[in-house]
């Protein structure tokens, strides 16, 4: 009695929601102009790419580039920081119109959102403690590995494991932000965790989490990252793709790079294969 | 809507997520033991003519109650970090939550040691009974009778709670609703089927209950 | 130490000032949540002392849903299902209004409660002095009602208070998330996780003394 009950005020409320649903909303690019205003989901616990400055203002390579597109455009830049898992959510609920959150290309994620081209590159790469005995990639088989939930480097990492070591004893923990990781690595709780380079350079210099240094280089190949955005917003996307293009260009993107990673900016064409 | 539902990826989780479900009931499971066990001496605590127990299970029972779950769970996993105590996620959400229930029990142990009015400890302590069975075979069946019901509700409570423990890295039913999230990104479907499963095992519990209730108590009113 | 990368910083006023801005967050969506919860919680609560045989099943078996699904999948699930629908909010009001729900599903039972504590005779004899229905309730009900479960009230009242951090897994920037924030930039877990403590002991506590000491003072 209380089941049939309850199966008919849902599916009162179900037939309620689907009437209330509106056709489509504008192009999404119709929408960022109209606001007069980009809001670009950003990871701010991943230095050097975003993080919070000493005033807890958003700031980072990703930040940066997130406020230049805005200047582009002539629009405000509102910056919404979320966790890696958060990201394509966002997008999703459409808190954001574009996640700038160093995002790997991965044909999963297509799935479900659209990226533009790339512009940024990164390897993966372990962070262990500085009197760890592990250095070589096949030393992490045995060892208890820590990285965030829903990262690039956490699926491949998962997948590498059960392709090449399915009966290895090592253990994989996730955690919910990259800080977590960090923190679990220099508390002891795992031997090593997985992230990326720059990031990894940056946690080091910081010496904040004690000592620690960078391992050996995981064997995933380079870490291409895009933008991501709805998938099915083909103009906006086509406007993303011109905006990287022409802030590398004109060398805006090498003046963010330099500004908080220092060097030159890696290539970010792939060789022998057109986009 | 321009949304397309896709069901296939939860089907294909649901044995892991049922697995994951045998967690939540562990982690539950034990908790309240524990939870309860503590919050007993707890509740003796408070009444204890001594200042020292009295005072430390008075201020277990308030940070429990006035402290929300959540920060229990990232202090005893985070928090203790700092002091070299490195708990895994199963013993940090176990220990917060059995810290949480013991609170809540103590308070309702109170409750139903003072329904029970002083002269019947009188009457059994002058009839010859020692203070042992005076708490076996009169107090402790009364007050189970009082408790039973909020020490059920208590255990769906923690059932919900566990939840968290996906906060704290803990595959539970709601951590590993997150991960195959994170992989496939059908937030809607998976939760909208974890949130059935809750249901059910709450169901499945109160029934259960419900019906060990019935034998316990029956006849004696 | 020294910190070499601008990126960490110790912590500082500034951090002290973010900690109190999302306190106040705090506090506004758990008290908006509570005021909607608690008028939607009466109205329901009514319905359920009062309404006939399937008003009572279909409100009590919809508010069972709410009391036996985990709050933090509640608001998940209903921040998904509004974006999909197309009708993507801010994570305060999506927040708001699973809280109020919540809250309201908790404050209905109180309710209840509440009205059948009233005593038939009582109301009987209201009605035989001529008072109407309502009149019975606004005069006789409510303040004997009331009397009778303001302590569970508070009780929930303070649970949603403390169950509002939840809503940090949607990204609404309240305390606990804040404090997630600082423990990344700073690595002081211990101390922040001190004080954001500290504030809700501070906040709940007091309150549920007092709700105790109304209980006391009523009931002798």
């Amino acid at each position: 009695m209380k089941s049939w009950s309850l199966i008919g005020a849902a599916a009162t409320l179900a037939f309620g929601m689907s009437t209330l649903v509106a056709p489509a909303a504008a192009d999404k690019l119709d929408d960022v102009l109209g606001s007069g205003k980009i809001r670009c989901a950003v990871v701010l616990d991943f230095p050097p790419m975003g993080y919070r400055d000493a005033d807890n203002n958003p700031a980072g390579m990703d930040v940066e580039i997130c406020k230049d597109l805005a200047n582009a455009m002539g629009v405000e830049a509102e910056v919404v920081g979320v966790t890696w898992a958060e990201r394509i959510p966002s997008l999703i609920s459409g808190k954001t119109d574009v996640a700038i959150a160093s995002s790997s290309d991965t044909l999963e994620r297509a799935k479900t959102v659209g990226f533009s081209i790339p512009y940024m590159v990164f390897q993966f790469q372990a962070l262990i403690p500085a009197d760890s005995k592990i250095s070589t990639w096949e030393d992490l088989k045995n060892a208890h590995v820590g990285a965030a939930i829903g990262t690039t480097y956490e699926s491949s990492f998962t997948d590498y494991k059960a392709a090449n070591w399915p009966d290895a004893p090592g253990k994989l923990s996730t955690y919910q932000s990259e800080t977590e990781t960090f923190m679990a690595v220099s508390q002891g709780r795992v031997d090593a965790v997985i992230s990326t380079d720059t990031a990894i350079a940056n946690v080091i210099a910081s010496g904040k989490y004690g000592d620690l240094k960078a391992g050996p280089i995981a064997p995933f190949g380079a870490d291409i990252v895009g933008f991501m955005t709805l998938r099915k917003e083909y103009g906006w996307i086509n406007y993303l793709n011109l905006y990287i293009n022409r802030a590398n260009r004109s060398g805006r993107m090498q003046e963010i790079y330099s500004e908080y990673i220092g060097g030159d900016m890696p290539d970010l064409t792939s060789s022998g294969v057109y986009y | 809507m321009d949304y397309q539902f896709l069901w296939p990826p939860v089907i294909k989780a649901l044995p892991k997520l049922l697995d994951a479900a045998l967690l939540t009931m562990q982690v539950s499971v034990i908790s309240m033991i524990f939870g309860l066990s503590i919050g007993l001496l707890l509740s003796f605590g408070r009444r204890s003519k001594y200042f020292i127990p009295r005072t430390l299970s008075s201020i277990w029972v308030e940070i429990a109650r006035n402290t929300p779950v959540l920060f229990q769970i990232f202090f005893c996993y985070w928090g203790l970090g700092e002091f070299g105590i490195f708990l895994s996620s199963f013993v940090a959400v176990v220990t917060a939550l059995s810290f949480n229930t013991a609170g809540y029990m103590a308070e309702t142990f109170r409750g139903g040691f003072n329904a029970i009015p002083d002269t019947q400890l009188n009457a059994a302590r002058s009839l010859g009974m020692s203070f042992f069975q005076t708490q076996r075979y009169i107090i402790v069946p009364q007050v189970l009778r009082v408790i039973y019901y909020p020490m059920t509700n208590q255990f769906i409570w923690v059932i919900l709670m566990s939840s968290l423990g996906m906060l704290a890295g803990l595959r539970e039913l709601t951590g590993e609703t997150q991960y195959f999230n994170s992989r496939t990104f059908r937030t809607f479907e998976f939760f909208a089927a974890t949130a059935v499963i809750y249901y059910i095992i709450a169901k499945l519990v109160m029934l259960g209950a419900r019906l060990l209730g019935w034998r316990l108590f029956r006849g004696q009113s | 130490m020294n910190s070499a990368g601008s990126a960490f910083t110790n912590l500082s006023w500034v951090d002290l000032i973010f900690l109190g801005e999302a306190a106040i967050r705090t506090l506004q969506i758990s008290i908006v949540s509570i005021f909607f919860g608690t008028v939607i919680g009466i109205i329901l609560g009514w319905m359920l002392a009062a309404g006939n045989v399937f008003v009572r099943i279909a409100v009590s078996s919809i508010l069972d849903v709410f009391r036996s699904v985990p709050l933090i999948i509640q608001l998940i699930l209903f921040d998904s299902f509004v974006s999909i629908a197309g009708y993507p909010m801010p994570a305060f009001w999506s927040g708001t209004i699973v809280l109020s729900v919540y809250c309201a599903a908790l404050v209905a039972m109180v309710a209840r409660a509440g009205i059948e504590a009233v005593s038939p005779n009582l109301r009987r004899a209201a009605r035989s002095l001529g008072m109407g229905y309502w009149q019975d309730l606004r005069y006789i009900v409510w303040p004997v009602g009331l009397r009778a479960v303001f302590p569970s009230w508070i009780g929930v009242a303070l649970s949603v208070l403390k169950d509002s951090a939840l809503v940090s897994a949607i990204g609404y920037l309240e305390l606990m998330r804040a404090s997630q924030i600082l423990t990344t930039k700073t690595q002081e877990s211990f101390k922040i996780m001190l004080l954001i403590g500290l504030f809700y002991f501070l906040m709940s506590y007091p309150i549920s003394k007092a709700g105790e000491f109304v209980e006391k003072k009523w009931q002798s």
